[in-house]
């Protein structure tokens, strides 16, 4: 019958179509004359970054005749979803923009990352150095590698500091809450995003970075146990700080870097005088500003010291961005990711990020004051600890978020936090 | 349904022993209709497969193969990350019925449904009583009140998380109309926040039940009341003895929809509280659990595994109603309106 041949021409037609798009969708970089072409996200939409990024491939391009990256911007928030969905559907891109901690392990258990240990060049070891690089190791097999340092700490502004008479910033605990009060009096309180939950949950990581050793740090990364009494004693030091209602009011229900409303966006607008955050915020509180320019009384000041604990008062706590490649990815991939991390792309990266390169030879290349700031007390640290809910992963982490939230809200006790990772632990 | 196609409608009768029996009226007229679906040539099965197909194809695709994939996922630990290998059977759904997070969003999402029905059912009543006779300014009351039923979830979403903020318009509007004590933490304070969902909730889906309830009342008979009228029945006792009773089918189907939307309430909560404040303020539902629990914590085996509870308590809760509640008005329908 007529319609039943033409069903089944048609039918052969679309299934023979599959197949050559499957065979014309193959972007492994298999050498097809000659030439290797690469798919790379990143997620720098708009602005100077995005600029960077196609100025770095087409130099890499020029540099490299038989490579083609094809770019891909992908919002920031999008970036994650997608990328599972094309990791896990076998079409993932060569290069890729990695946040590390325990979505790269999941990554690494699944073999999708390609190891990239022995490729990574002399000169990008010693530029970036051991403790860099180990932010994109799991077991001691390197796959990512870092191109910005992020540390945490307060970012402030120094005309709201001055005006309420806070001369230096704080070091100690004492001094924070003195700075604390004069503030609060000229109705320009600490801004907290409390709404994404991890910003609050920034304030218990650093307790605890004051209150643990490295040790029992290094040792909770492992069991994921948090028995130590100093995991008790961050809870109750971050319990009393709030006590003293530092935070701008409604802060539960603020959102971290969306919009003037948000908390950087307090502090872009002088609503609030600091807040604590990671080394990306500068760039985020610049977007918020009225006229999008930097802050131009921006300061920072790393958390201070608080008394009686067991950790190093100078020891610092932050994360790294990196790139990484697909396990299918062409060796043309870690090529790339040498290239970004030479002295001029660092350069032109810290000046498109506005965030202080992870290569020690363009770091020299810093001027603002701020990012100077960032950088002594990245030097002076004994010891940097990533973030912790990078470090327990995940599960954990978003555990630790919602018991700091529930604390911070007055719902829950100290024990609450140990209680909701305890629960975490089963649901992983 | 398919006693109807020989073209005649079914009629119920009892037979000897009182059982009911249905039969086609006139089957000895017109071909038993086993014969006419024999008859069904290939040109219409191929309309049929090329009509149909592609709907069938996307509920398939788009439905039914998620609901399975979610089954399947929710017996592992897994992390999102390739292809699932640790199976933990039914550990899981255990530590979903043991988690006290859980409980909580249940009671919140029974909470929901239950003041969705008792606030929004009333006042969409008595505007749908007042949108039924001429009022001044008819169209622009129906479309104040139906806009906010049209707006997406998100901008609705986005727009009044802005506004009650601790910050927002709200707490400004009042400070500046001296009301400085009505000004209020909104969407953080425990005893407040389930409030002031409700009260967004009313706001955007009133709206649909009146429009609901309209289309009810203008099916039932004018004579009804012109008859009421002569016998002398007031307004108000019309509207009670005649406008309810017969809206019952209506209501019926609206309060099913209003309970199945609470039961999956997800988009608001989440943009106004965000992943963790809800629960805190108390707002937190079954669906907020999930994506908080599944993608954030990034145990997305754990995650389908509360999909699929969500989906049995819906499935459960939807049966019963239709055993029980929609029953008198289904049977009304396939017996020819008794």
């Amino acid at each position: 019958m007529a319609p039943i041949r033409t069903l089944a021409l048609t039918a052969v037609v679309a299934l023979s179509a599959l197949g050559l798009s499957a065979c014309s969708g193959d972007d492994d970089g298999s050498d097809s004359g000659g030439t290797v072409t690469m798919q790379f996200w990143h997620n720098a939409t708009t602005g100077p970054g995005k600029a960077f990024w196609d100025k770095t491939v087409a130099d890499f391009q020029a540099a490299n005749p038989k490579v083609k990256i094809k770019i891909q911007q992908v919002q920031n928030e999008d970036l994650d979803g997608k990328l599972q969905t094309a990791l896990n559907s076998g079409s993932a891109p060569d290069i890729f923009l990695q946040r590390g901690g325990g979505k790269m392990a999941a990554m690494v258990e699944a073999g999708q990352l390609k190891d990239v240990t022995n490729d990574i060049s002399a000169e990008t070891k010693q530029a970036v150095g051991d403790a860099a690089l180990q932010t994109g190791q799991v077991d001691g097999k390197t796959y990512a590698v870092p191109v910005a340092i992020l540390p945490g700490g307060f970012w402030y502004s120094k005309d709201l500091f001055r005006e309420a008479g806070v001369t230096t910033p704080p070091a100690t605990l004492d001094d924070l809450n003195q700075a604390v009060t004069k503030l609060k009096a000229k109705g320009k309180p600490i801004a907290l995003g409390g709404k994404d939950a991890w910003p609050a949950a920034h304030w218990y990581y650093f307790f605890a970075l004051r209150a643990c050793s490295k040790a029992t740090l290094d040792a909770a990364a492992k069991d994921k146990t948090f028995t130590d009494p100093c995991w008790t004693k961050a809870g109750e030091d971050l319990k009393a700080f709030a006590a003293t209602k530092p935070f701008t009011e409604g802060f539960l229900t603020t959102s971290a870097q969306q919009g003037a409303g948000s908390s950087a966006g307090l502090v872009a607008n002088h609503k609030a005088s600091m807040e604590l955050m990671g080394a990306w915020d500068p760039g985020v509180i610049a977007s918020l500003t009225k006229d999008t320019k930097p802050l131009p009384d921006l300061g920072y000041f790393p958390f201070p010291a608080v008394p009686g604990g067991q950790g190093d008062p100078a020891a610092i706590m932050g994360g790294a961005d990196g790139y990484s490649c697909s396990a299918q990815a062409p060796k043309e991939c870690a090529d790339f990711l040498n290239y970004i991390l030479t002295k001029n792309v660092q350069e032109a990266y810290y000046k498109a990020f506005n965030a202080i390169p992870v290569s020690k030879q363009a770091q020299g290349a810093v001027t603002e004051d701020y990012l100077k700031a960032v950088l002594d007390a990245y030097n002076k640290a004994p010891y940097v600890s990533q973030w912790l809910d990078t470090v327990y992963g995940q599960n954990v982490g978003n555990a630790l978020n919602v018991g700091v939230v529930n604390l911070l809200a007055g719902k829950g006790d100290v024990a609450g936090i140990i209680q909701a990772v305890n629960d975490a632990a089963k649901k992983g | 349904m398919s006693s109807n196609v020989g073209g005649k409608s079914t009629t119920v009768t009892e037979d000897a022993s009182g059982k009911r029996v249905r039969s086609g009226g006139g089957a000895q007229t017109s071909p038993p209709p086993r014969a006419r679906r024999r008859g069904i040539g290939w040109a219409q099965r191929l309309e049929i497969a090329v009509l149909s197909g592609p709907a069938l194809l996307m509920f398939v695709g788009f439905v039914i193969f998620p609901v399975l994939m979610a089954a399947y996922y929710g017996f592992y630990r897994w992390k999102g990350y390739g292809v699932p290998t640790n199976f933990v059977g039914l550990d899981n759904y255990r530590t979903i019925l043991q988690d006290s997070s859980f409980h909580q969003a249940l009671w919140h999402n029974g909470q929901i449904a239950v003041l969705s029905l008792v606030l929004q059912g009333p006042i969409a009543i008595c505007l749908a009583l007042l949108l039924n006779r001429k009022v001044r300014g008819q169209s622009l009351i129906r479309v104040l009140i139906f806009v906010p039923y049209v707006i997406a979830e998100v901008i609705v979403g986005t727009a009044w998380a802005l506004m009650l903020q601790a910050n927002g318009a709200v707490n400004d509007v009042l400070r500046s109309a001296g009301l400085d004590g009505l000004a209020q933490d909104w969407l953080a304070n425990r005893s407040l926040a389930i409030w002031t969902l409700m009260f967004i909730l009313t706001w955007k889906y009133v709206g649909f039940a009146v429009i609901l309830f309209l289309a009810g009342m203008q099916n039932i008979p004018e004579e009804l009341s012109e008859a009421a009228a002569v016998d002398g029945a007031s307004y108000w006792q019309t509207q009670w003895r005649i406008t309810l009773p017969l809206l019952g089918p209506t209501i019926r189907i609206w309060a099913f929809l209003s309970i199945i939307g609470a039961l999956q309430l997800f988009d608001l909560v989440y943009i106004i509280w965000g992943q963790y404040v809800a629960s805190t303020a108390g707002t937190s539902t079954m669906a907020t659990y999930m994506v908080v629990e599944g993608r954030n914590a990034a145990n997305y085996g754990y995650g389908n595994a509360v999909a699929v509870v969500i989906f049995f308590i819906s499935l459960i809760i939807a049966l019963v109603y239709q055993r029980f509640v929609l029953r008198r008005d289904t049977e009304g329908a396939l017996t020819g309106g008794r």
